[in-house]
């Protein structure tokens, strides 16, 4: 079971978060402050942290610092009042995962908390298992059924990155800047010609789809 | 006599003295420069003396009226006019607008001072008009979903409620507290953008791109309502201006159009560039409106059509029209009743900025 730490000053908050997650299939623990949930972190191992900003003593962005600088891998969610963008970007600075603003539905923190848990998986593995494909990103290869299928480095990041995020819509220039030097001289129609090919070349898969999306950008669908 | 008037007759005193000062110095150079090498007799210089000093001293006095009357014009009584116009502000009539002084007095740069005091006047009937129509709406607003959450919460206290009646009451609290969340987010945001001056920090961006990732937001919702997306987005057009500003526009104009547009619609959203001008179209066909709900639809918490009160705050657009005067861009409305709305942001850019 996963373990998660919420770390949250509001009592009334902090209990209903806490019993949300727990009747979902999560073991919460909830911290009031801190101070307090270093004491948590020093005797647990957890899996997720979801944290305040706006905290007595020591606030959220010092101890998201804090558990960055002691634990690279960590999921942390903030969950704060602040919606402001300067917030947003210290936030992601520090290395934040993801960024909710109160009130937070409770069911979309449950998406966001699986998505996460999901993405550190793939992290810490390595690799990622749809249906009968493995995405190996050591080997950067691709294995259909036992068949391996040879991408260019290109088709496996672009793929890799889809199948990370699956029903999330990249925008060809999200993909472009990510994994086409800036000089690149082609245009974000380039992106297409990949998709094209990555599409042809998993025909035979039926786990999952490329579909482009309203001439939006393309992502990933499990089926 | 008040201390005032004594030290302003003093001022004027010490402006005789100075003015008698200056002219003697140049009376007496010009002497020097002159009259060096003539040589007079006594007698005439001592007939002529207090003659000159008696013209040195009515030269000198009619520079000062001059000066006077001249202080009088432009300095005296615009000071007078501003003060009496400030003293109004003081007392709370916001309605204030002084009248520019004519370019003769505005030697002093009264100009730019009556120019600031305007300026503020207008920002403060905008907080107080803001206040007093916003006291009004919001009470009505935020006791409207407390109410039901207050009345929700009583009938749950009754013990032999039923299971099905508990959990539909509790999706009700649910439903209002949320409804109060968003009502909450959209007023402070307003307020923000109202009560505040705020500069907007133009930067070149990839204004396709914003469009783009913006409406992405709203995937899961469309997709919910199997609505039809077209886009025709021009690719990077570049714009200089706030994008976290304009992406509040983006955000509520898409939103609304998810939100009219019932379950199958269609929804287009087009960008394109003409003479230097990127145009943002976002058409749906949902409910539409009246000509008359048109005009009004910018206006905070006017909802052109009450049946669907619930799901909106009336704050919206309000936001979007405050974002779009704030960043000079323009945004009209074409819309039918029942065959759905477009509404269309112009965006100047310069050409230099494309990139």
């Amino acid at each position: 079971m996963f373990k998660i730490l919420v770390v949250e000053d509001d009592r009334d908050l902090n209990k209903t978060v806490c019993e949300y997650l727990d009747r979902n299939g999560y073991e919460a623990v909830g911290c009031l402050e801190a101070n307090e949930a270093y004491n948590e972190m020093y005797g647990n191992v957890f899996d997720l942290i979801i944290s305040d900003i706006m905290m007595p003593k020591i606030d959220g962005f010092e101890f998201a610092e804090t558990v960055r600088s002691l634990n690279k891998d960590i999921p942390i969610l903030f969950m704060t009042a602040r919606d402001d963008f300067r917030s947003k970007q210290r936030g992601y600075g520090i290395g934040i995962d993801d960024y909710m603003v109160k009130p937070v539905d409770l069911d979309e923190l449950l998406l966001k908390i699986g998505a996460l848990l999901r993405r550190a998986k793939i992290a810490n593995t390595k690799q990622i298992t749809v249906g009968s494909l493995t995405l190996n990103a050591e080997e950067r290869s691709a294995v259909l059924d036992g068949e391996d299928i040879p991408l260019t480095v290109r088709e496996f990041n672009l793929l890799y990155k889809l199948l990370s995020y699956p029903k999330k819509t990249f925008t060809r220039s999200q993909l472009m800047n990510e994994f086409w030097d800036a000089e690149s001289e082609s245009g974000s129609r380039t992106v297409d010609v990949y998709m094209r090919k990555l599409r042809e070349k998993f025909e035979d898969c039926k786990d999952f789809e490329i579909v482009t999306v309203h001439g939006l950008g393309y992502k990933a669908v499990l089926k | 006599m008040s201390r005032k008037s004594s030290q302003k007759v003093g001022f004027g005193i010490l402006r005789f003295i100075t003015f008698f000062a200056i002219i003697s110095f140049v009376v007496t150079c010009s002497f020097l420069l002159f009259f060096t090498s003539a040589s007079f007799d006594e007698v005439f210089i001592r007939r002529n003396a207090p003659l000159t000093f008696l013209n040195i001293f009515l030269l000198t006095f009619i520079l000062w009226v001059i000066d006077h009357i001249r202080r009088k014009i432009t300095i005296e009584r615009p000071v007078k006019m501003i003060k009496s116009e400030l003293d109004k502000i003081t007392k709370g009539d916001f309605n204030v607008k002084i009248p520019r002084v004519t370019d003769i007095a505005d030697e002093s740069n009264f100009n730019e001072i009556i120019d600031g005091i305007n300026k503020m006047s207008e920002e403060l009937k905008g907080v107080e008009t803001l206040r007093t129509d916003f006291i009004a709406n919001v009470s009505h607003e935020l006791k409207t979903p407390l109410a039901a959450i207050n009345n929700y919460g009583t009938l749950m206290q009754s013990p032999d409620l039923t299971e099905e009646k508990r959990i539909q009451y509790a999706k009700s609290v649910t439903d209002a507290s949320r409804s109060l969340a968003n009502l909450i987010t959209n007023i402070l945001k307003l307020n923000k953008l109202e009560n505040q001056q705020i500069y907007p920090v133009s930067k070149p961006y990839n204004l396709s791109e914003q469009l783009c990732e913006c409406m992405l937001s709203f995937e899961e919702v469309w997709e919910r309502k199997n609505l039809d997306i077209e886009t025709d987005i021009e690719e990077d057009i570049f714009i200089n201006a706030d994008a976290e500003m304009l992406s509040l526009v983006w955000n509520n104009l898409f939103s609304n159009a998810v939100k009219f547009t019932d379950m199958n619609g269609k929804i287009s959203v087009t960008l394109k560039k003409e003479n230097g001008v990127s145009a943002v179209s976002v058409s749906d066909t949902g409910c539409g409106m009246s000509a008359e709900t048109g005009r009004h639809i910018f206006e905070k918490f006017y909802q052109g059509d009450t049946s669907h009160a619930a799901k909106g705050n009336g704050l919206g657009l309000a936001l979007v029209k405050r974002v779009v005067d704030i960043t000079n861009c323009e945004i009209s409305v074409q819309s039918e009743l029942g065959e759905g709305s477009t509404f269309t942001v112009k965006l100047r850019c310069d050409e230099d900025e494309t990139v």
